[in-house]
């Protein structure tokens, strides 16, 4: 087997700032990632959970603070410092997986060649190797027979699935998921879902913006509800759904029922 | 009385021009694609520098025209002690010429990519050299194909103007049969029934091309 666990990764926010303009879109964030534990992230639209995801592989440049992978600082060469090379930047991103939440897949490639692409190009692997290790990342998520396949002739769900490969197939010591399910039809959630359970159970290092209150009350060690750019409440899913001691907390976890009369 | 004699008598002689057209536009095509790809990377690249100049770039070589551009090759290139034969002075220049416009078709299809593409690009480690050669462009070129073939069709067509360098391509043949045979309108005609012969199998190309891109 080449597709071997690797060992997990933690993540430390230290006191993140973020701007777009004059908009502070993330305000003095601080926030621990345990390695191997599934972590959620919930919040209403537009209080920065999605910035906070792309600040920890520094698709988003925060302006102040520290985005830690294990102790490893990653953007900056050191806190507050110079930008750092986009060799040694390319570098942690390799072990850092990230999920989409309009999956992109690159449509002019196969299902097959989108999860080989960047073994090849990235991890260096020969083309036969390459092909080897992303076709089981494939088999991992269930889609060994829609290898040939482009990403048009895949359901939204398999689409995602094969997003997931491509990131897996990367053998990441951390996964980001933003909102991995909110772009598919109901129906099609469950799969996507039942592969990230599968991901977590094997002990990945998971982050996941969701708006699935299933999955974070059952799959998640922790969740993290943001308001406002900042982070209201952490704690045991127990504890953020059963007792929220926040206000704000309480009112956007009543208007999810509201919107959802579901229990969980 | 119409002469299918005369066209049938000069028709080598025109297809022997003809070459030139195919010459200067497919080799002016080829270098206008790569340099227009490595300038469309400049406009669109974070250093200001590279922008600006590539911005400079495309206002001259499209804000001038290419006769003027071939006659300033033609002229200047000596003087500053370049010797090249016409020929490739005229290839180089419809080249140069063509990558400005060629670049601004590849801009337009690269912003119309959702930013996703390259994200995954970036969130793997991918190099800004693969993003490019391996995500970006095989799209934009499906997106601008059809841009893409109106300047090819284009370039064909304005190949004739390097007669004034001294090439003597389809236009400049057929100028010249007809007023030593006074056969103007045969000989036209079939100088225009070669271009279009010319264009109609750029055109099927890229709708074949197009058809094999839509998956
Ligand atoms: N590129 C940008 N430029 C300006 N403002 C931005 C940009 N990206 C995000 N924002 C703003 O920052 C805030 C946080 O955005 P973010 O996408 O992180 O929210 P979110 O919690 O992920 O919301 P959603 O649940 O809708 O995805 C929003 O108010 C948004 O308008
Ligand atoms: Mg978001």
């Amino acid at each position: 087997m080449s597709l071997e666990p690797t060992a997990p990764a933690s993540a430390h926010l230290r006191n993140v700032d973020k701007f777009y303009g004059d908009f502070q879109a993330l305000k003095n964030v601080t926030l621990d990632i345990p390695p191997g534990k599934v972590t959620c992230l919930i919040g209403p639209s537009g209080s920065g959970k999605s910035t906070l995801l792309r600040c920890i592989n520094f698709l988003e440049e925060y302006d102040s603070g520290e985005v830690r992978i294990d102790d490893r600082l990653i953007g900056y060469e050191t806190p507050g410092g110079r930008r750092m090379s986009g060799r040694r930047l390319r570098e942690m991103r390799r072990d850092i997986g990230m999920v989409f939440q309009q999956f992109n897949l690159w449509p002019h490639m196969t299902a097959l060649q989108n999860v080989a692409e960047g073994l090849e190009r990235v991890r260096g692997l020969k083309r036969a190797e390459a092909t080897e290790r992303a076709r089981e990342a494939l088999a991992k998520v269930g889609l060994a027979d829609k290898e040939a396949n482009h990403p048009s002739r895949l359901s939204g769900g398999q689409q995602q699935r094969v997003a997931i490969a491509r990131a897996i197939a990367m053998q990441p010591r951390i996964m980001l998921f933003d909102e991995p399910t909110s772009a598919l039809d109901p129906e099609l959630v469950g799969e996507v879902l039942a592969v990230m359970k599968q991901l977590a159970a094997e002990g990945m290092t998971m982050v996941v913006v969701t708006h699935e209150m299933g999955f974070a009350a059952h799959v998640a060690d922790r969740v993290v509800f943001m308001e406002r750019g900042e982070l209201v409440a952490a704690g045991a899913p127990r504890e953020i759904f059963q007792n929220p001691a926040d206000q704000r907390l309480a009112s956007f976890l009543q208007g999810y029922r509201e919107r959802n009369s579901l229990d969980f | 009385m119409f002469s299918f004699q005369t066209i049938v008598e000069n028709l080598p002689t025109l297809l022997g021009a003809a070459r030139y057209t195919l010459l200067i536009s497919v080799l002016g095509c080829a270098q206008g694609l790569i340099l227009g790809a490595l300038l469309c990377a400049a406009a669109l690249s974070k250093r200001t520098a590279l922008r600006r100049a590539a911005g400079l770039y495309v206002s001259f070589f499209r804000g001038v025209p290419l006769l003027i551009q071939l006659l300033v090759a033609y002229y200047l290139l000596p003087v500053v002690g370049i010797n090249v034969p016409p020929l490739a002075a005229a290839v180089l220049t419809v080249g140069l010429c063509a990558a400005a416009y060629l670049s601004e078709v590849l801009r337009g299809s690269i912003n119309a990519i959702p930013k996703g593409q390259a994200e995954a690009a970036l969130a793997i480690g991918m190099t800004p050299r693969d993003l490019w050669v391996r995500v970006l462009l095989p799209q934009a070129l499906k997106i601008g194909l059809p841009a893409i073939v109106n300047e090819l069709i284009l370039l064909v067509k304005a190949s004739s103007l390097v007669t004034v360098v001294g090439i003597v391509e389809i236009t400049r043949m057929s100028q010249s049969i007809a007023s030593s045979t006074y056969r103007y309108l045969e000989i036209y005609l079939a100088a225009a029934f070669l271009y279009l012969a010319i264009n109609l199998v750029i055109a099927a190309a890229g709708r074949l091309l197009e058809r094999r891109l839509t998956v």
